[in-house]
């Protein structure tokens, strides 16, 4: 299987003191969304700078649809659209002579790059600005532009390192909903976070590494799952009496009630299915449910576990 | 074979955009626009003390050039490497399917080329002015030598500059110091030389005196740094000169290109 993005025992030493990546293997398919998630200096930029060829691993292989980018930059980059930290801008020219450069740096024809100018930039909500100087932007402006540059050449793969950064709340809401774009159009996203609630919101899969070490790979879902923790919060329309109590009691699924004016806690056995099943007794049942919400904890509970885990291994 | 002439081919194609590139940024900048103008105005500023000759007018004009191609080196070359690195900008230019070397072999060529335009527009002035003062048939014959020379000058100090660009990491810092180095450090070297009674013949800022010197006649205004200092006897060669010009332009190129292709972000 040809993926879109594979790294194989990446290792990245500087000087003779410090491996920032030790051994990093990433297997990322077509279309996937996947999380890269780490405290700062775990190695999440510089795994993303050897993808991008800005860096040379010390050894390892990095591979974009399957063509390694220390041999053959020129080729693996064709396919890719990258945004790397904050980067600068050339603030005395105009979004159109800047993507029209980079139009050409990806050989597009003239017309082409007229037509993804206008279609990017409608899409990153700088329509307007085409032809204003960078150097008036804002940053979050500034930050859609160069989400703007990355995809222009309609690449496949999309390396985003903390493209919310710096930016204020309705900047990140931007960005996050055009991962989601990016997702919904069948784009792979590697995505490299430190903001949790970033992660879970837009990707499929989450990668956790630590020390240059990859400590955990799931998918968000499996991780939702094994958060769970066998509790269900019900809230009903008005409060329950004590028939209804007992009626809840008696679904065989509930291994414990606690009820508190018109909310209820349900005990059961963690597993989805029963979730399933209870949720259906509710409905068929005389009691008005209002929501249903299985408890769980967030993705930082499982950071935390995942990363104290690594630290008492160590 | 096929695949080795399709990347000489796509090294030349990135190289030109990169020159391009470059070009609208000192367009855009208004650094091109404001050494340009330089090399339009300076010149008329002879006017003030028209000599008898035209000869020795073209000597007095062609002193100041070797100042306005260090300054033209400095601004077009002096944040061409550490500039993209200090800036940030790396961050969106390289990560693209170019080699680096090409797009740092652009930036070379587009400081130099936009250096021989102001060198270009400089001569352009004087040999009107020249014309209009003496007539067309006064003007020395080995105008098109020293252009020529100037030319090859124009390439070490971009060169110079260039290295220095590569090397440091601040743009402030390489403009300044590549600008002190061929504007005083230099000529301070080649001074000391010549009071021991040395010919400094491998300093290129000497060399750059053949800008004038081939013109055959005296009368300059001492203000460029290679301008000769009273009571000193020494003359550069010319096959030793333009020997030196290029050996400065080869190795400030070569070893800035090295430096820069093992940068890292």
């Amino acid at each position: 299987m040809e993926y879109a993005i594979r790294t194989e025992s990446l290792v990245k030493r500087y000087g003779k003191g410090f491996t920032a990546l030790d051994g990093v293997s990433l297997l990322i398919k077509k279309g996937e969304v996947v999380g890269y998630v780490g405290p700062n200096g775990a190695g999440k930029t510089t795994t993303i700078k050897i993808l991008t060829g800005l860096l040379k691993p010390s050894s390892g292989h990095a591979y974009v649809n399957g063509i390694d980018v220390t041999a053959n930059p020129r080729k693996a980059l064709q396919t890719m659209g990258a945004l790397i930290e904050v980067p600068g801008m050339y603030d005395y020219l105009t979004p159109h002579e800047m993507l029209t450069y980079f139009g050409k740096v990806y050989r597009m024809g003239s017309n082409e790059i007229d037509r993804r100018i206008k279609e990017t930039l409608q899409l990153v909500r700088l329509s307007e600005w085409e032809h204003k100087k960078i150097g008036t932007f804002s940053t979050g402006m500034q930050r859609r532009l160069t989400i703007a540059k990355a995809i222009l050449h309609e690449p496949d793969n999309l390396v985003l390192d903390e493209p919310v950064l710096g930016l204020d709340p309705e900047g990140i809401r931007d960005v996050r909903g055009l991962i989601r774009q990016f997702r919904n159009e069948g784009m792979t996203v590697f995505l490299s976070s430190h903001l949790l609630g970033e992660v879970a919101e837009v990707c499929n899969t989450v990668v956790f590494l630590n020390k240059g070490k990859v400590v955990s790979s799931d998918s968000i879902e499996s991780i939702s799952s094994s958060l769970e923790h066998g509790v269900v919060d019900v809230k009903f329309l008005r409060p329950l009496s004590g028939e209804e109590i007992e009626e809840l009691r008696a679904i065989e699924l509930i291994r414990s009630v606690d009820v508190k004016d018109n909310t209820a806690q349900l005990g059961y056995d963690g597993k989805p299915e029963s979730s399933v099943q209870i949720l259906r007794r509710l409905v068929s049942s005389n009691l008005d449910v209002v929501s249903y919400h299985v408890e769980g904890s967030g993705l930082e509970d499982y950071y935390i576990s995942v990363m104290s885990d690594e630290k008492g291994a160590n | 074979m096929a695949i080795r002439s399709e990347s000489i081919r796509n090294d030349i194609f990135e190289t030109y955009l990169s020159v391009k590139f470059e070009l609208v940024k000192h367009l855009k900048r208004r650094r091109l626009p404001i050494v340009a103008a330089l090399a339009v105005i300076v010149p008329l500023i002879f006017y003030v003390s028209v000599p008898d000759t035209a000869g020795e007018f073209a000597a007095t004009v062609l002193s100041f050039l070797n100042i306005l191609i260090i300054i033209s080196a400095a601004m077009f070359a002096g944040d061409a490497v550490c500039g993209e690195f200090e800036k940030k900008t790396s961050l969106l230019l390289f990560p693209t399917p170019q080699r680096r070397s090409a797009i740092f072999a652009g930036k070379y060529v587009a400081a130099l080329l936009a250096t021989f335009l102001v060198v270009f527009l400089y001569y352009l002035v004087m040999t009107l002015q020249t014309t209009q003062l003496y007539g067309w048939g006064q003007i020395p014959t080995e105008l098109a030598k020293s252009f020529l020379t100037a030319l090859i000058y124009s390439a070490a100090a971009v060169s110079v500059v260039y290295f220095f660009s590569a090397l440091l990491k601040r743009s402030i810092s390489s403009t300044i110091v590549g600008f002190l180095f061929l504007m005083m450090i230099l000529p301070i070297v080649s001074l000391i030389l010549m009071r021991v009674n040395q010919e400094p013949w491998f300093i290129v800022s000497y060399s750059a005196n053949l800008i004038t010197d081939v013109l055959g006649v005296s009368g300059g205004v001492p203000t460029g740094p290679g301008e000769h200092f009273p009571g000193q006897n020494f003359t550069p060669d010319f096959g030793v000169g333009i020997a030196v010009m290029i050996a400065y332009a080869i190795v400030g190129l070569v070893s800035g290109m090295v430096i820069a292709g093992r940068k890292e972000d």
